[in-house]
């Protein structure tokens, strides 16, 4: 019983990305003795695919090719879960202002302009100047218009609200208490690392014992006593502290602690705007070879890319298509529906070669499979390259039609190889022909693709000296990769 | 029936739906494509009201549907209710419900809107999805302002490009 717990969606044609280096080192080595064999790229009869249909992992594993890199240094797909990501620049979502590396650290994350959430829906405030003398401006919200003057915030200047904020907050007790608490840990901190420096032992092991020491156990030895440490004293004193501290101690249940979130609703500053956190644009690199494979402009209103290396521009898209082209009298191309298990049908799968150079693809299916029995007539074929000047190419494609005759040249008679249903441009749809052999709910079929093609477009400094040739810069790449077409809902025979 | 009065100052374009007994007052701004509908029973608008494109003012109740002064009603905004008062905005495809009514000062957010019965008071604005309501505590100050404006603005630039009503 073929029940999918993870959901691939039928219909589609998904690509397996191998996401682990290890097992890139070990099919690698297991590549180059096998091409020191044979020159044929075709499968041999034991390789399995990496994962059954049925498995759980699949949904996780595979994904469409428009959401997968390459790493044209290792000639692999990547996708999202093994690519390593790095920021690419930091920026406020509201006013686009690019911060630097530095400042982001020093603001918190966030937008040292003027740019604050309004703290009942959240969306961005704008300053605006009411009639008042003094201190005219105020942040406003212009989506529920609440107004900064219900916490008594009004400005000065309109600009620099975060510098204005910092000031009127400074007199707040809650900023004096910190300080000071910030002041006294930094002076115990102090005193500790000079004893131990004095007494030879790590400052960590002395922090820790510290804290046993005030609250009783001690196991310090005598020459460091409470005497050298300050004892702490409050900065500030609020009415309601002695009520609040005597009725905390008074706990001796747990159930009557209350929690964190109580506490921080009541508190002022669920009140306040926040500042905009900072966004981030990211980068993102091969994580076996460190070969970036997307990198963003830096410039926060740029959406291009300065490196842009998709799957779809270097492996052959494949996809199921819904028509061929209008000159060929087919019929229906997607499998008759309901599917049914023992029973044969015709399945075409269109190939696209993205590059613009020449691609040979080969196809083969697992030879002994449990869910259906998959033919494949045309194991190997040619992919022309992508060129603009294509569709000045169709008085070529319109003499291939029909049957073919004695009189045609090679490049032509490629079109009747057995298995080739449609040739146009750069694309080539085949046939397959897939016998279902249980019912399921989603019949998943892998494929394993190899294509290779020759790279003109000039040579790394990396590449090894047997690739290069003569003086001109040819590099044979080869892409190897699994592809699990999905086909919709298998029913039982009749 | 069929009565529609059109205060001396008010700009009424010839592209509107207006349909019944409708009383429309002085410096009121009626938009191309709005309707106004008094289908069983009266409207009367106040002054300095814009009613924008593809408002609807459609009053399903005999009893009349009053609507205040100085009003922005925006485009594609509904208005089935019994009425408003003054200064009030409804956004862009806000919808005031039947049997509603909005007091002074309230806003009526984009896409928003009313209960089926209820009257609205002073000063709400109503906003978000999730809809959520609040009070405004700023009374309002700027709206006097850029309503005179816009109003201003309206009237020297909407005769040149549409055609009005003229008023008797």
């Amino acid at each position: 019983m073929n029940s999918s717990a993870s959901y691939i969606s039928p219909v589609s044609v998904l690509y397996y990305c191998p996401c682990t280096s290890a097992a890139k080192d070990h099919s690698h080595k297991a590549d180059k003795a096998r091409k020191a064999s044979s020159s044929s790229e075709a499968l041999e009869a034991n390789e399995q695919p990496p994962l059954q249909p049925g498995s759980n992992l699949l949904a996780l594993r595979v994904s469409t090719i428009e959401n997968l890199y390459y790493c044209d240094d290792c000639s692999e797909i990547r996708c999202n879960r093994c690519v390593i990501e790095e920021p690419a620049g930091y920026h406020c979502p509201n006013c686009l202002f690019d911060v630097p590396t530095a400042s982001v650290r020093s603001e918190k994350n966030c937008c040292a302009r003027n740019c604050f959430q309004c703290p009942v829906c959240a969306h961005v405030l704008s300053v605006v100047e009411n009639d008042l003398e003094k201190k005219p401006f105020s942040l406003a919200c212009s989506v529920c218009y609440w107004d900064s003057r219900e916490i008594g915030w009004e400005f000065e200047k309109a600009t620099g609200i975060s510098a204005q904020i910092e000031r009127m907050k400074q007199d707040d007790h809650q900023t004096k208490e910190f300080a000071n608490l910030l002041d006294y840990w930094r002076t115990v901190h102090h005193i500790s690392a000079n004893t131990a420096s004095s007494m030879g032992l790590g400052v960590h092991t002395i922090g820790g014992s510290q804290f046993k020491h005030r609250f009783g156990a001690s196991v310090m030895p005598k020459a460091l006593t409470g005497a050298e440490i300050p004892v702490y004293k409050a900065a500030t004193y609020v009415e309601t502290d002695h009520s609040r501290v005597s009725s905390l101690m008074a706990i001796d249940n747990a159930d009557y602690v209350s929690r964190l979130s109580a506490n921080a609703a009541t508190t002022a500053a669920s009140n306040e705007p926040q500042r905009v956190r900072l966004s981030m644009k990211l980068a993102r690199r091969c994580r076996s070879c460190h070969h970036i494979l997307i990198k963003p402009e830096s410039k926060a209103q740029a959406t291009r890319f300065k490196i842009q290396l998709m799957a779809a521009n270097f492996i052959p898209k494949i996809t199921l298509p819904i028509s061929l082209s209008p000159k060929l009298a087919s019929d229906v191309v997607l499998p008759q529906k309901p599917l049914r298990a023992g029973t044969a049908v015709p399945v075409i799968l269109r190939f696209s070669n993205p590059l613009y150079s020449e691609m040979q693809v080969c196809v083969s299916a697992h030879p002994q499979k449990d869910d259906a029995f998959v033919e494949i007539h045309a194991e190997e074929f040619t992919l022309p390259p992508f060129t603009e000047l294509w569709e000045y190419d169709d008085d070529d494609d319109d003499n291939d039609d029909g049957n073919g005759s004695s009189d045609r040249s090679d490049g032509q008679a490629l079109t009747k190889q057995r298995g080739i249903v449609d040739r146009h441009g750069n694309r080539v749809a085949i046939q397959l022909n897939i016998m279902p052999k249980i019912h399921s709910d989603n019949m998943v079929i892998p494929l394993r693709v190899v294509s290779t093609h020759q790279d003109d477009m000039g040579v790394d400094m990396d590449t090894d000296a047997d690739t290069s040739a003569l003086g001109s810069s040819h590099r044979v790449v080869t892409n190897k990769f699994w592809v699990y077409v999905s086909l919709g809902p298998v029913e039982r025979n009749i | 029936m069929g009565r529609l009065q059109i205060a001396p100052r008010a700009l009424v374009c010839k592209n509107t739906i207006i349909e019944g007994d409708v009383q429309i007052g002085n410096d009121t701004v009626v938009h191309v494509g709005a309707s106004i509908l008094a289908k069983k029973g009266p409207i009367i608008i106040g002054s300095g009201n814009i009613i924008s494109e593809r408002a609807v003012i459609v009053n399903n109740h005999s009893t009349p549907l009053t609507i205040g002064d100085d009003n922005l009603i925006e485009t594609d905004a509904r208005i089935e209710g019994r009425g408003m008062g003054h200064r009030n905005t409804v956004q862009v495809r806000a919808v005031v419900a039947e049997y509603s009514t909005l007091g002074n000062d309230c806003v009526v957010g984009a896409t928003c809107s009313t209960a089926p019965a209820e009257n609205v008071p002073d000063n709400t604005v109503l906003f978000g999805n999730p809809q959520s309501r609040r009070t405004r505590a700023d009374g309002n100050p700027e709206h006097r302002f850029t309503h005179k404006k816009h109003l201003e603005y309206i009237h020297e630039m909407l005769p040149r490009y549409n055609h009005i009503i003229e008023a008797e």
